[in-house]
């Protein structure tokens, strides 16, 4: 089991990220490095990759807040 | 662990993208094969262009092959004609649809027309890639179609995927094709974070070479009691109302038609004579429209008689108004299909 | 007061007025598109073109014109029709996409029309200027001295209809001003990135017409030049081109996360405030502080109804999309 991260040092602390897209569903086969989803902080857009191959189980849904650190989803 | 579980198996890993994405990785696989395709068009320099469509790109190739330029459309889709007359192949971006008003003259008495003035000895082959549709309030000027406008004209090939798979093979087959093809592109499915996506244009695409071909129509989901002919996000709606249709014991046939121009009859009429019923559906203006051409090839044909008059659902023939209120009702949507079918269905099957 | 001082509290009032209509625009621009930004949702969807910085470019030319002098300007219109006197309460209406805006909602913050003071606006670059000469046409041909405007942007200048504009209001003598507001910006490509010449005032000669560079941001330096435009036009010489160096403080359109300006550009254009920098002029030149925190505050309070009316607004019905797409 890998964890999807939201990554560290990428934007200004007090900027607010919200995961924007999936771009698979919960439950899809992904391969490392697709692109899994999409993040936005203010204006910017941040694309996530997958860390391995296997299931994706997506825990934070889209247009939510999210944080550096924080894991939003694995790949079982 | 019950004994299902085990027996589950995952589902094929997909390699999904975008359509920004899959346009970009298109044009790039394309200019690295080729190396006489170049790149034109405002702000798809460093910026990759406003949706997206050639991120990445000018890090790759650089200024020589990756070009922006001033806001000169005329000029500058006419010096494409031109470079597309002397050996290279050009790819051009016209930002939004609704901008032809200011170049049009270079498309479709230039562009298409340089092959028929030439007896063929001359050829044009340039991609126009240009951003359609609105749904998002950016009013009259910015959220246009116009399909029927571009696939009225001849000489030009017009191409509107609905999905990352055909957006990639599309434009493949778009730069390779030796004629102008107009590739548009639907605002509401390009991926773009900051305005809304229509999930289902996020699909599997094949990291290596292949393509769509030009004026082959798909059929994206298959049913007996009526056609659905769509294009680009009136695809979608159709298969969101395609769900509900299911419910009530109506399986829709859903076409996406994929090119404009030439449009695919022959797939469109073949299916009608299954089903016996064809509705249209397309955001663009309803008179004069890609709806109006479909019904009127299905009318022509030997198909004999339908089992009930055919229907197009289009927008009106009003500038697209900016209030959200006054937009959205006026623009085709999943229920307004739903409810078209319905009708045309009544009591029999 | 005399009428010059009257003048200048005016254009710094309207600058205030400006950008205070901007600073609330941005709040409920952001309304709804949050945490994600999605253009699409809020109480006012669509693309939002702020015009923050470029205020002096508007109150240096609007205070030389009459209701019944013509302007036409761009996407960026917000600070050009609060100087000409549009309507405020329709205008923010009509951005709010209410039945008693401008065009009961149909048109939206780029397509605003107030006939009373005779300022339009429309999207495509360089489209406006055409509609200006005709306008300034129609008032020579009558008999007039109304001048017309036509405001644009440094981008525009490279756009073919430009160049017709400018050509048949020479020919014609048409009594219009062409009024550049160089941002250095069209999206993301810098002016010396797609413009043959550094000042597209020397392109006026092209046109057998005066061309004028203002540099600075001012709007004494600029109500001086067009001064001159507008004198010549109304004495029936004919047209003239201004190009003014101006500022944009925002993106180009809300939303834009600006990756094309250099490092650290936008804080220098911040400090390069051309509202502040006004005021403490107008201090220095004698006015009282009282008279401009008077005029602040008067304002704002007109900004605030405008607000206030907007969002009590009712929206249009449905049906009402199918009314006057004919007179």
């Amino acid at each position: 089991m890998t964890d999807i991260i939201v990554p560290r040092g990428q934007w200004e602390e007090d900027q607010e990220a919200a995961l924007a897209t999936w771009i698979y569903d919960d439950g899809a086969t992904v391969q490392a490095g697709n692109i899994v989803c999409e993040i936005m902080v203010e204006k910017t857009s941040f694309e996530l990759t997958a860390p391995a191959d296997g299931i994706l189980d997506i825990e934070v849904a889209e247009d939510q807040v999210v944080t550096p650190g924080q894991i939003i989803g694995t790949i079982v | 662990m019950s004994s299902s579980d085990t027996q589950k198996t995952a589902p094929p890993a997909e390699r999904r993208l975008t359509i920004a994405k899959a346009m970009s990785e298109a044009i790039g696989q394309e200019m690295e094969r080729d190396p006489s395709v170049i790149l034109l068009g405002e702000d798809i320099g460093k910026m990759g262009g406003v949706f997206g469509t050639t991120t990445g790109l000018f890090d790759q190739f650089g200024t020589d092959r990756v070009k922006d330029t001033p806001i000169s459309e005329t000029a500058f889709i006419g010096a494409a004609v031109g470079m597309a007359a002397s050996g290279m192949r050009p790819i051009v971006e016209l930002m939004f649809v609704d901008f032809f008003g200011v170049c049009m003259d270079a498309i479709y008495n230039l562009a298409a027309k340089q092959s028929y003035f030439s007896g063929g000895k001359v050829a044009c082959p340039m991609v126009l890639m240009t951003s359609v549709g609105g749904g998002y309030g950016d009013a009259g000027q910015h959220s246009q179609c116009l399909y029927a406008t571009f696939g009225h004209l001849p000489g030009m090939k017009v191409v509107m995927p609905s999905n990352a798979h055909d957006a990639k093979g599309l434009m493949l087959s778009a730069v390779r094709d030796d004629n102008p093809v107009i590739f548009m592109f639907h605002k509401a499915l390009q991926g773009m974070g900051w305005l809304g996506t229509i999930a289902g244009s996020i699909s599997d695409t094949p990291e290596g070479d292949y393509d769509v071909p030009i004026g082959k129509a798909n059929i994206v989901r298959e049913g007996s009691n009526v056609t659905i002919v769509g294009l680009g996000a009136t695809v979608h709606h159709a298969l969101e109302a395609a769900v509900k249709l299911a419910d009530a014991g109506i399986e829709a046939e859903i076409i996406d038609l994929r090119t404009i121009a030439p449009l695919d009859r022959k797939t469109v009429i073949q299916s009608v004579s299954k089903t016996g019923r064809l509705l249209v559906v397309d955001d663009d203006y309803l008179s004069f429209g890609v709806g109006a051409e479909v019904i009127a090839s299905v009318c022509e044909s030997d198909i004999g008689p339908l089992k009930c008059p055919p229907q197009r659902i289009a927008h009106p023939d009003i500038p697209i108004p900016f209030s959200p209120v006054l937009e959205h009702s006026v623009l085709p949507n999943a229920e307004k299909i739903r409810n078209g079918i319905l009708s045309m269905i009544g009591d029999q099957k | 007061m005399n009428s010059n001082e009257n003048r200048r509290l005016w254009m710094y009032a309207n600058m205030v007025k400006s950008r205070y209509f901007e600073d609330l625009i941005k709040p409920a621009y952001f309304e709804g598109k949050s945490p994600v930004f999605n253009m699409a949702k809020g109480p006012i969807p669509g693309e939002m073109h702020l015009s923050d910085g470029q205020e002096p470019c508007a109150v240096g030319l609007c205070a030389h014109l009459r209701n019944s002098d013509t302007v036409t300007a761009t996407h960026r219109p917000h600070h050009i029709a609060i100087a000409k006197g549009v309507d405020l309460n329709a205008m923010a209406a009509e951005i709010f996409g209410k039945k008693d805006g401008l065009a009961g909602g149909r048109g939206g913050h780029m397509h605003l029309f107030d006939p009373a003071v005779n300022f339009s606006c429309s999207g495509i670059i360089a489209q406006g200027l055409g509609p200006a000469v005709g306008a300034a046409m129609a008032t020579k041909l009558a008999g007039d001295d109304a001048v017309a405007v036509a405001f644009l942007g440094e981008g525009a200048a490279n756009q073919g209809a430009f160049h017709e504009a400018l050509n048949l209001a020479s020919v014609w003598k048409a009594p219009v001003i062409f009024v550049i507001e160089d941002n250095r910006y069209g999206i993301s490509v810098s002016k010396s990135d797609c413009t043959a010449v550094e000042s597209n005032a020397v392109r006026a000669a092209a046109y057998d017409m005066p061309g004028h560079h203002v540099a600075g941001n001012d709007p004494d330096a600029i109500f001086e030049i067009a001064g001159e435009a507008v004198h010549r036009a109304r004495s029936g010489e004919g047209p003239s081109l201004i190009e003014i160096e101006t500022s944009r403080l925002e993106g180009h359109f809300m939303g834009d996360p600006e990756g094309y300006r250099p490092d650290g550009e936008v804080e220098r254009l911040k400090e390069l405030d051309p509202i502040p920098k006004y005021r403490a002029r107008l201090l220095a030149d004698g006015f009282e502080e009282a008279d401009l925190e008077r005029a602040e505050q008067d304002a704002r309070d007109i900004v605030d109804q405008a607000f206030s009316f907007a969002r009590e607004n009712q929206y249009p019905e449905p049906e009402e999309a199918y009314d006057h797409v004919f007179v």
